[in-house]
């Protein structure tokens, strides 16, 4: 099979200043024309592009621009596609367009021909910049999946986001990066309900519980022990930072679980130290507790998972699965107050005491004095949207020296302690965005999931 | 506990099958051997990079060599990182790899040793949770088989809770009598469905996709018959020579090493109808129904329609290298065939009259496994003859390996004030089509395995079948007929090959 050599970068490359999309969409055409030609100027036939996807990046700042060009460029070097940044310029002047294409040189491994990769860049000044329709739409290539992935927060609720949604296959986003995050959340549950039903709705932070969640159905995978589903009595979540906005990936995966177990949510209630303590119904009446707990570790950034812990009994056997990020870290001494209630040391530290012993606290009390609660754990007051010290969630959340691994203790019955450790893939932009594009369609598990995690938020 | 009885894991919904199979403790035979570290142990270690290992997994080495864990755990640290396709090694995962593995030293001849073994097993299967579950991998030679499966038997190794399955590796049997005689001793002691036959082409994606290919599409399958398809070409071509497989290789030669097993396999997977399902078994049937519909070559045919060759000196890939009987462990004189062309029958309703060619060697220009299905003209040419005189028939090129992908050939008109036609392609490529990398064909035929999906393994009755088809031209080969012919390292084989086709108006595509 012939391989295209791809002509030198940045000799083909097109800037225009103050332009239309009519323009835009000539000087794709002509750039693609001189391409070609370029590529295979003696044959009468040149390579036609190649293209899987359209990815269509929105960035608000010039940082999330540069990261949607790193991440565009890196998946472009194994998958041909066409990538579209769309930058808000606030500062420049309403409808003015600045645009770019180029054919960034992508570094293929191994055996692997050169992909074809075209970059277009628009600038996109004033209210022209909220009408991602209008911009994107005449320069999508016909017939391959459109993904929007929004780098930022999504306007949701808004007619644009309902408009871009129409265009798009499936729209990425990162539910870490939220400014808003619990209100972006509860507006992204409610996406489903406007889009076009072969929508796919992707978060990021879905594909960093991929290892929890298999993990935990790994545990329930052997048919001896797949009665431990009915017997499953408390979860147990530890998280980082502090702040409801830092609960959504607990949130979504108890959703998970409730979801595929049936559980239905019968209460919730948010306590001190990022506590939440909340009661499910299983099978039979069957009352499952969940709690919730903030611990501060070294490496993780906010809303991280550190541990997930589940206990229950089945059939006379007891059982306990006690999953964790980061053991082998240099452990630092528990706050104080936690050291009163709870011996801190050994892996298995799983919040899980602690949790329920304030979930008891303040259980009674959480129901009574729920805007008081609220704003214990929140530092809201009650009914206010956004967190009055907001810790985190506009800047870089992945810091370099995340432990990537998961330990697994298992204990059942009266056997001894099975440890299982695993190394946790990358969890960079890229590897992300390609996991979830790879799915390729929409994902219920995560719509269910969604859903009920939402539902658990709003109950707090 | 019956698997059936049992509802789903819900828990599993949505996430990779891989990521929520059973723990078990896989038992390698000849874990300090060739396969176990070049292929096994690296294949594991990337299975557990993936976290597709689930908690509990174990590995028990056993083999002669008498060794600890630890100097296992060292032999097979070394093998991991000679070994594994993705490097560097991860030394955290490596590590954590290493500790799910253990060692027994086991004579294959002492039931003692067996029962050895099976006390470890019960140690670790209550302390790591296992249930019961085992895979017996039979990483030696065919003649250990029987023996280690009735020490199996005799030691109560293939029954108790949880699964026991075993795999065995090709070749599975040299004629259709071992065969027969292999597959009764081990099933014996294993029922069918947990006899795992090892063909590791099957483990490709690009052979798996064949499948896809022609069933999941609607445009593919109205053609794809005796009305529309002129011939098929199936090439399994190496640039490389037997390396240090010399002894086995001139015993076995190329039609028993590749012809019986991959390019059968490659031929039904082409040439099956539709299963009801894609399932192990209703996959399976109609691959058996495609190789009994193979008809047998007389021994007056075996002369007609097939060639055998033998490399001899020559350059590959810029390099001059030896001829065959100059190898290492190839007896002197040897008249084993590095080549094989081939031209059979698919006697049925789709395939009447329509050749499938197979050929295979070794010391070709270049690694290239393909599936060419040629169509036929079409029946007027508007065009008239000179206007498409450079253009070919209509063609599906399945490419297997390398450039996995698949290409449809057609006739387009040449941009030009005349009529001029000629054959452009569409391409698909694999390896830029999909936002995921296609696992290696052992880490997925293990993994399978453990699973308790056969579909990708071969059953007894498609091996049997096979060497029904094998048996008669190697019977008329010993007798000299067609006689052996020398071919230059670095050609695709003998003029006679290329004679094979031209007689029929046909010729073999580079692939």
């Amino acid at each position: 099979m012939a391989q295209a050599l791809n002509p030198p970068a940045g000799e083909l490359d097109w800037k225009g200043e103050g332009v239309t999309i009519a323009d835009v969409v000539d000087a794709l055409t002509d750039f693609r024309h001189r391409f070609a030609r370029a590529q295979s100027p003696d044959e009468d036939h040149p390579h036609p592009r190649n293209s899987v996807m359209t990815l269509v990046a929105v960035a608000a700042t010039d940082a999330e621009e540069k990261r949607a060009e790193s991440v565009c460029t890196q998946i472009a070097a194994h998958h041909p596609s066409l990538a579209i940044v769309v930058r808000e310029e606030a500062d420049v002047g309403a409808g003015r367009i600045d645009a770019s294409i180029a054919a960034p040189q992508v570094a293929a491994s191994g055996a692997e021909p050169p992909a074809h990769y075209e970059l277009v860049k628009l600038h996109v000044g004033g209210a022209g910049a909220a009408h991602l329709a209008a911009l994107v739409d005449p320069l999508l290539v016909s017939g391959v999946p459109t993904c929007i992935w929004w780098l930022g927060t999504p306007p949701f609720g808004s007619k644009e986001l309902r408009d871009a949604l129409q265009i798009a296959d499936a729209m990425v986003v990162d539910s870490a990066r939220f400014a808003r995050p619990y209100h972006s959340f509860l507006g992204m549950a409610g996406v489903g309900a406007h889009a076009h039903r072969h929508l796919g709705l992707a978060d990021l932070q879905w594909a960093r519980l991929d290892p929890w969640r298999a993990s935990i159905a790994q545990f329930f995978a052997p048919v001896a022990r797949r009665p431990f589903l009915s017997g499953i009595s408390e979860i147990g979540i530890d998280y980082a930072g502090v702040g409801r906005g830092n609960r959504i990936p607990s949130s979504v995966l108890i959703g998970w679980i409730a979801g595929a177990l049936g559980w239905k949510l019968q209460r919730a209630s948010g306590g001190g130290g990022g506590v939440v303590s909340a009661q499910f119904q299983a099978e039979g009446w069957r009352v499952v507790d969940v709690a919730f707990r903030s611990v501060e570790k070294s490496g993780l950034v906010e809303g991280e998972i550190s541990t997930v812990r589940i206990v229950g009994s089945s059939g006379g056997r007891t059982f306990k699965l006690s999953i964790a990020r980061a053991p082998a870290r240099p452990r630092r001494p528990a706050p104080e107050q936690f050291q009163t209630l709870h011996p801190t040391g050994g892996e298995d530290e799983a919040g899980m005491e602690l949790a329920q012993r304030k979930a008891a606290q303040h259980r009674e009390m959480a129901f009574e004095m729920r805007d008081s609660l609220h704003h214990t754990a929140t530092g809201d007051a009650p009914g206010e949207s956004m967190p009055a010290a907001p810790t985190l969630f506009v800047r870089e959340r992945r810091s370099s020296d995340n432990s990537m691994v998961l330990l697994t203790l298992i204990d059942i019955g009266d056997a001894g302690t099975l440890r299982h450790v695993q190394r946790i893939d990358s969890t960079d932009d890229a590897s992300l965005l390609v996991e979830l594009l790879a799915m390729g369609e929409r994902d219920g598990v995560y719509t269910r999931s969604l859903a009920a995690g939402a539902e658990l938020m709003r109950a707090l | 506990m019956s698997v059936e009885a049992v509802a789903p894991n819900p828990l599993a919904e949505g996430l990779h099958d891989y990521s929520v199979a059973e723990p078990a403790l896989m038992v390698i035979f000849g874990a300090t051997g060739d396969l176990s570290g070049r292929k096994l142990l690296p294949a594991l270690y990337n299975l557990s990079k993936q976290r597709l290992l689930p908690a509990g997994f174990a590995v028990v080495g056993a083999a002669i060599d008498d060794l600890t864990d630890d100097a296992f755990r060292k032999r097979a640290s070394d093998k991991i990182s000679t070994f594994s396709r993705t490097q560097p090694i991860d030394p955290q995962v490596l590590q954590s790899f290493l500790d799910m593995l253990f060692y027994v030293k086991v004579d294959f001849g002492k039931p003692e040793d067996f029962k050895a073994l099976s006390r470890r097993l019960d140690e670790l299967d209550h302390s790591r949770l296992v249930g019961g579950n085992r895979v017996f991998y039979c990483a030696t030679p065919p003649p250990t088989y029987e023996t280690i499966t009735e020490q199996l038997k005799a030691s109560g190794l293939n029954a108790g809770e949880g699964y026991h399955r075993i795999v065995v590796e090709k070749p599975f049997g040299s004629d259709l009598k071992s065969a027969r005689e292999l597959n009764r001793i081990v099933q014996r002691v294993f029922h069918e469905d947990s006899v795992y036959r090892i063909d590791h082409y099957l483990g490709k994606e690009t052979v798996q996709n064949i499948m896809a290919f022609r069933f999941a599409n609607t445009i593919f399958e109205p053609v794809w018959n005796c009305h529309f398809i002129d011939s098929v070409q199936i090439t399994a071509a190496e640039e490389i020579g037997v390396e240090n497989r010399g002894a086995y290789y001139d015993k076995a030669g190329a039609l028993r090493d590749i012809v019986q097993n991959h390019a059968f396999q490659l031929l039904a997977l082409t040439a099956m109808e539709p299963p009801i399902a894609i399932e192990a078994n209703a996959v399976r049937d109609e691959k058996v129904k495609v190789l009994r519909a193979i008809r047998p070559l007389t021994d007056d045919e075996v002369a007609k329609a097939t060639v055998r060759g033998q490399y001899t000196s020559g350059w590959v890939l810029g390099e001059h290298v030896h001829g065959y009987r100059e190898e290492p462990n190839v007896a002197q004189g040897s008249l084993t065939e590095t080549f094989v062309a081939v031209r059979v029958f698919v006697d049925n309703w789709r395939w009447a009259g329509v050749p499938f060619y197979i050929r295979a060697g070794k010391r070709m220009p270049k690694r290239a496994t393909e599936i060419r299905v040629l169509f036929k003209r079409p029946p007027h040419l508007t065009f008239g003859r000179k206007a498409a005189q450079e253009l070919d028939p209509n063609a599906i090129i399945l490419r297997i390996q390398p450039e996995e992908g698949i290409s449809l050939r057609f006739g387009a008109k040449v941009p030009a004030a005349s009529i001029r036609l000629r054959s452009v392609a569409m391409d698909f490529l694999y390896v830029s089509s999909f936002l995921v990398e296609a696992p290696e064909a052992y880490e997925r035929l293990l993994l399978d395995c453990m699973i308790g999906d056969p579909t990708l393994f071969t059953r007894a009755d498609e091996v049997e079948t096979a060497w029904t088809l094998v048996d008669p031209i190697e019977a008329a080969w010993r007798d000299g007929r067609p006689p052996l012919q020398m071919y230059p390292s670095g050609t695709w084989g003998p003029q006679a090959a290329a004679k094979l086709l031209e007689v029929e108006g046909r010729e073999w595509h580079r692939p």
